[in-house]
């Protein structure tokens, strides 16, 4: 599968440039266009629906009027009537028409966004890398985005509709009568703006905290259940068990706060609606006491305060949800937040994509390498320093070197460290020339490394494969299994190198996943094999098979070998021993 | 309303109820007195609608024929809605703490059933995603308790009542209500069924684009030493694009029917205002020159229209939080579904009883087995095996994968419940004995040594707090027999360096030893050991054995371990196959 996507380069253009960092603003601009076309169709939805409910108001109590006034037969009733059905048919397919508009952008930002995080993730180095790499973190970042993308659903558009609106009956509050304009105003500062901000504001703390013990809750289950036999045996489990439940009762308590939060500030925005209506009425009323009732003030219509009156149950209705929405807005700030830390500043030796392809352009041109030489060389773990003790190395074309040592005595680092693969001090000379190893993609692409524990993709076999050279053909694939006898099995498979291997290559041993990345590797075809215990688990019959293999027809120049295991390869060549 | 009832009832019967429902609605019933006083509120709820609709239409007639109003009528109404938002405020908040109530309870649940199946959990999955399971899934139960469940209350509630405040002003609203309410419904089961199909593929679709970004993601070090990493973003982008597409395809069917459904309710509520307006202007054409309705009657009437349908839209809205909770209560059960059954322990009592008296033999060994087995679906997963461990005896066990060497530790843990035969500790059948002050007494060395986060120190001892707790000496004593002092010096932080679940850097030969040196410091005297030395090589785990030969004299042991790490200095050697137990030969 993945062939057929690989040559297909579509360039990404993404407002989130590497370097950006991700904001809220920067959302709602990613993709102006797609955005403005769902706003105003909401917009539009959003006001035909108040002026649905007005306007019918009006409707019924201007003909009830216009029957008790005795000209019922000449009331026009066919344009209002008409206007009301087509103000039912905009609001209707209006917020279709917006939830499919708004959800197409939504689908767009989620593209947009995981490959802005995808690009973060890439400039990474890779010690740090594999800090971000373990599965509940990538889980979280997966969730992150989905919360994310939903901000302009959930929280802008309800909070422009609502706005709009308000300045939509605001207009039609002034032909009625300007001072009702007060009331409307104070309201809809309290129910657009007040409200919303102090809601979100009280409860973007708790919606942190909630985060923070969330993500806090959840390592201490996993620490504490890898544990859990010791625990159990020792007798202390019980103690343990119940600072996890302290965590899920202040877990609790914050979910207490956030829920109240949204309660009160809806029954908040509730008690606005009704001030605002108590104050109109009294504002167009005037008490006659003869009458023992109150009288609409001259000027006003009856039939139009009605609407009035209606028009604002209607916003009621639209502004009931924004408390929630902005308490919402406090996870997705939260999620964000979350999202920057991946943000780092460019690193310098990252070179832009196109460069990065003109150097592999520039690659085959490029000289072999032929003599790397290591002095004080030692490479190291960045969380605890541990490594192998500095040594001097020059290695050139045609060695074989085999590194063997203790188990802990920092082989695989050394292998890693000359792979680029991990931090390390002292001097590389490359063909003479000092270069920084690490992360220095142009000399990894010389070069071919076998770690500890190689990744093997939820894809098919082929594709697997042709990750070493998208360009292979099925017999370069087959010839490569057949030298790491893999071919065999593969062969043996319904489907062949179109298997899909599961997750991780759980469905394989780890002799096969070993193997198998060492395949993907000899389709790359760099004179520079670095293996890291590439014979682990594998029976005598295997280990000479693949001996042979990379003695002849995938014979590298040079090859470095860390393992325990006798072989072939042994034979001849140069031990170091640690 | 009666059609519409029985329109649900059919609906109901209609589907077979799955366990996960079944399951949901006994955790719905935990809290039935919080869900009867929210149906109280949206009682109080639906009485302040209707009072809401006379009150304002009593004012805004007076307001359209007289230009005045009733300021009485004015505060009730408004009162109403007052009513409305509280009764609103309280369902809210008695919906919320029923869901918080269930969902904490089934979480301490989880976790307790989690601890008590011990090991057997990781039939399920890692601890990670159990963990996801525990918090994340349960919450994803939040929306179905707080809001659905609540709701389909109030979709029975509201139209009857309206309903039946309708039914004594228009006869012909009534009806227009009656009609239309099972043809929105029988549309909203279809509707809801598309969507739900929908949905599910949608579901399905997102997920697999979550894995590929997270495959992809966790195997980047590997794109990048591969310079494949411009590829994988390709793919990512390309397959993000194709799913946009194919997603609003769906999507644009899917809300075509929602927005039907909503054409039918606002063209329902158009046909009475017609009337409506029509009857007021007396030109409705079997009634001309008299009106059907007061002006009041048809505000009345006007103001409850859109409330009756609202109910069922909202149903709608929510109908993913039911899909939602669902699919995460599949996750649940199935940790809940996972068991030490306890019906064998029964039968294993009542051959207990029996054995008490014949048995005598074996009342002597430290640990004894007596036809001891499991059984799984039928299978024999342990044949049944009797032998004997003496105190201080150490016992290899070895055989095939999947023979039940694990389960035998486990069972001496007690973590497994589940088999047949007898267990004798000192001659005390095992499930008569404090199983605490049993567990007390073992050390445990898995394959993967337990670790937590925390420093080396902590970890060292985890589990020996307060009078427990080793001196500085024993703890050095400890370090240096199971030969960690060596390694730990180099540490530039000593025993405070960081384990975390990544390790650091130290090699699996150093962390079993950390454990041997555990082990040693919780001065226990039986120990079990399984498979401490596979994904080591040879020489380490020759090296490792060693040590532990040297710090286990005078200790009980039962290690497992494969032909291919042969504990040479053990009293006796096991081994498990189909057909029980083998004592090849006995060591000296």
């Amino acid at each position: 599968m993945s062939h057929s996507l690989i040559n297909k380069r579509s360039m990404n253009k993404s407002p989130f440039n590497k370097s950006a960092k991700l904001t809220l603003k920067g959302l709602l601009l990613a993709n102006p266009w797609g955005f403005v076309i769902p706003v105003l169709i909401g917009v539009l939805a959003s006001l035909a629906g108040v002026a649905l409910l007005g306007l019918s108001g009006w409707f019924i109590s201007a003909a009830g009027l216009a029957t008790a006034m005795g000209v019922g037969l000449v009331f026009n009733y066919l344009t209002p009537g008409a206007i009301v059905r087509g103000l039912a048919i905009l609001r209707t397919s209006g917020r279709y028409g917006e939830q499919v508009t708004a959800h197409n952008h939504l689908l767009g930002l989620l593209r947009i966004l995981r490959l802005w995080v995808w690009d973060q993730r890439v400039a990474k180095d890779s010690a740090n890398l594999h800090e971000q790499s373990r599965g509940d973190l990538l889980q979280r970042l997966v969730s992150d985005l989905d919360q994310i993308i939903r901000w302009p659903l959930v929280v802008f558009l309800p909070w422009i509709y609502a706005l709009l609106s308000y300045v939509a009956v605001a207009i039609f509050a002034y032909f009625i009568l300007p001072a009702l304009l007060w009331p409307l105003a104070i309201a809809g500062v309290f129910h657009v703006f007040i409200v919303p901000y102090i809601c979100g504001r009280f409860a973007s703390h708790a919606v942190h905290v909630g985060q923070i013990l969330g993500v806090h809750r959840r390592s201490r289950f996993v620490s504490l259940f890898s544990a859990l036999i010791t625990l159990t045996i020792r007798g202390h489990w019980k103690d343990y068990a119940e600072r996890l439940e302290q965590l899920d009762e202040r877990q609790r308590k914050s979910e207490i706060l956030i829920q109240q939060a949204v309660s009160l500030g809806r029954l908040l925005a509730y008690g606005v609606t009704i001030a605002l209506l108590a104050c109109s009425f009294y504002l167009i009323g005037s008490f006659s006491g003869e009458a023992g009732q109150w009288l609409l003030i001259d000027g006003v219509k009856g039939t139009w305060m009605i609407g009035y009156v209606l028009s604002l149950l209607a916003i009621n209705e639209l502004v009931l949800p924004l408390v929630q929405s902005f308490v919402a807005q406090g996870q997705s700030q939260v999620g964000l937040r979350r999202l920057n830390q991946l943000h780092q500043e460019p690193l310098i030796q990252e070179p832009p994509i196109r460069e990065q392809q003109a150097e592999i352009h520039a690659k085959n041109d490029s000289e072999q390498v032929i003599k790397m030489a290591f002095t004080h060389w030692r490479g190291f773990h960045a969380s605890s320093e541990m490594g192998n003790t500095a040594l001097d190395l020059l290695i050139e074309s045609g060695d074989r070197v085999w590194i063997r040592g203790e188990s802990g005595s920092g082989k695989s680092t050394l292998l890693a460290a000359i792979a680029g693969d991990c931090l390390s001090s002292g001097d590389a000379f490359i063909n003479d020339e000092k270069q920084d190893l690490y992360g220095n993609q142009a000399y990894q692409n010389k070069i071919s490394y076998l770690p500890q524990s190689p990744y093997i993709f939820q894809q098919s076999i082929g594709a697997n494969l042709r990750l070493g050279n998208s360009n292979a053909t099925d017999s370069e694939l087959w010839s490569a299994l057949d030298a790491v006898v893999l071919a065999d099995w593969v062969q043996n498979l319904p489907n062949g190198l179109d298997t899909l291997l599961s997750s991780q290559g759980r469905n394989l041993s780890g002799g096969q996943r070993k193997r198998l990345a060492l395949a993907r590797l000899l389709l790359r075809s760099s004179g520079i094999l670095l293996l890291d215990e590439p014979f682990d688990g594998l029976d005598k019959a295997t280990i000479e098979h693949i001996c042979s293999s990379l003695q002849n027809e995938y014979k590298p120049d040079i090859l470095v070998l860390v393992s325990h295991v006798e072989s072939q390869l042994g034979i001849g060549a140069r031990i170091i021993e640690l | 309303m009666t059609k519409s009832n029985e329109a649900k009832k059919a609906r109901r019967a209609g589907r077979v109820k799955t366990s996960e429902a079944t399951f949901l609605g006994e955790l719905a019933d935990q809290q039935s007195s919080k869900y009867r006083l929210a149906q109280g509120f949206g009682v109080l709820f639906a009485v302040s609608l209707v009072l809401q609709a006379w009150a304002l239409a009593n004012v805004f007639s007076d307001m359209a024929l007289h230009q005045s109003f009733s300021l009485s009528l004015l505060v009730i109404g408004l009162f109403a809605l007052l009513l409305r938002a509280l009764s609103n405020f309280g369902r809210e908040r008695i919906c919320a703490s029923a869901s918080r109530d269930i969902r904490y309870g089934l979480r301490s649940e989880l976790v307790s059933h989690l601890t008590k199946l011990g090991p057997a959990r990781l039939r399920i999955e890692e601890d990670a995603a159990l963990s996801t399971r525990v918090y994340e899934q349960i919450d994803a139960l939040d929306d179905f308790f707080s809001r659905y469940k609540p709701q389909v209350f109030m979709v029975t509630l509201l139209p009857c009542v309206i309903l039946l405040s309708v039914v004594s002003i228009s006869w012909i609203t009534f009806f227009v209500f009656m009609m239309t309410a099972p043809l929105v419904i029988v549309f909203m089961i279809f509707v809801g069924h598309k969507a739900a199909q929908a949905n599910r593929r949608q579901f399905s679709v997102l997920a697999m684009l979550s894995n590929q970004f997270m495959d992809l993601s966790q195997g980047l070090a590997e794109l990048k030493r591969l310079n494949k990493t411009q590829e994988a973003r390709d793919r990512l982008s390309d397959s993000a694009s194709a799913y946009q597409k194919t997603t609003m395809s769906v999507l644009i069917l899917a809300f075509l029917s929602t927005a039907t459904l909503e054409l039918f309710a606002s063209l329902s509520i158009a046909m009475i205002a017609l009337y409506l307006g029509l009857g007021l202007l007396e030109v409705l054409p079997w009634q001309v020159g008299e009106s059907p309705v007061t002006l009041t009657q048809a505000m009345f009437l006007l103001l409850l229209a859109p409330e009756f349908y609202l109910p069922l839209r909202q149903l709608g809205n929510d109908y993913h939080a039911k899909q939602k909770a669902e699919a995460a209560a599949t996750d649940l059960l199935e940790i809940l579904n996972t068991t030490l059954s306890d019906t064998t322990i029964q039968t294993a009592e009542s051959v207990m009883s029996e054995l008490i008296e014949s048995e005598v033999v074996e009342k002597e060994a430290f640990i004894g087995f007596h036809q001891l087995s499991w059984t799984e679906s039928g299978h024999h997963r342990l044949a049944p095996i009797t032998a004997q461990i003496a105190q201080g005896e150490r016992v290899w066990l070895s055989g095939e994968s999947g023979i039940g060497k694990s389960s035998l530790l486990h069972l001496l843990l007690g973590f497994e419940e589940d088999y047949q035969g007898q267990l004798f500790i000192n001659g005390q059948a095992f499930q008569n004995i404090d199983l605490s002050d049993w567990r007390s007494k073992l050390a445990w060395l898995p394959q993967t040594p337990e670790w937590v986060n925390g420093s080396i120190r902590r970890n060292l001892l985890l589990g020996l707090e307060g009078s427990q707790t080793p001196t500085d000496e024993a703890l050095q004593q400890a370090l240096e027999k199971s030969q960690c002092d060596d390694f730990i010096q180099v540490l530039p932080e000593g025993l405070d360096t960081k384990l975390t679940e990544l390790g650091s850097g130290l090699s699996g030969g150093q962390m079993q030893r950390l454990s041997i040196a555990r082990a040693l410091l919780s001065k226990t005297d039986v120990w079990l050991l399984d498979e401490p030395c596979s994904g080591l090589d040879n020489d380490t785990a020759e090296a490792v054995l060693d040590t532990l030969e040297s710090v286990s004299r005078g200790k009980t042991l039962l290690i497992v371990s494969h032909d291919t790490h042969p504990i040479t200095w053990a009293d006796k050697h096991w081994t498990l196959t189909k057909g029980g137990l083998n004592e090849p030969f006995i060591n000296q």
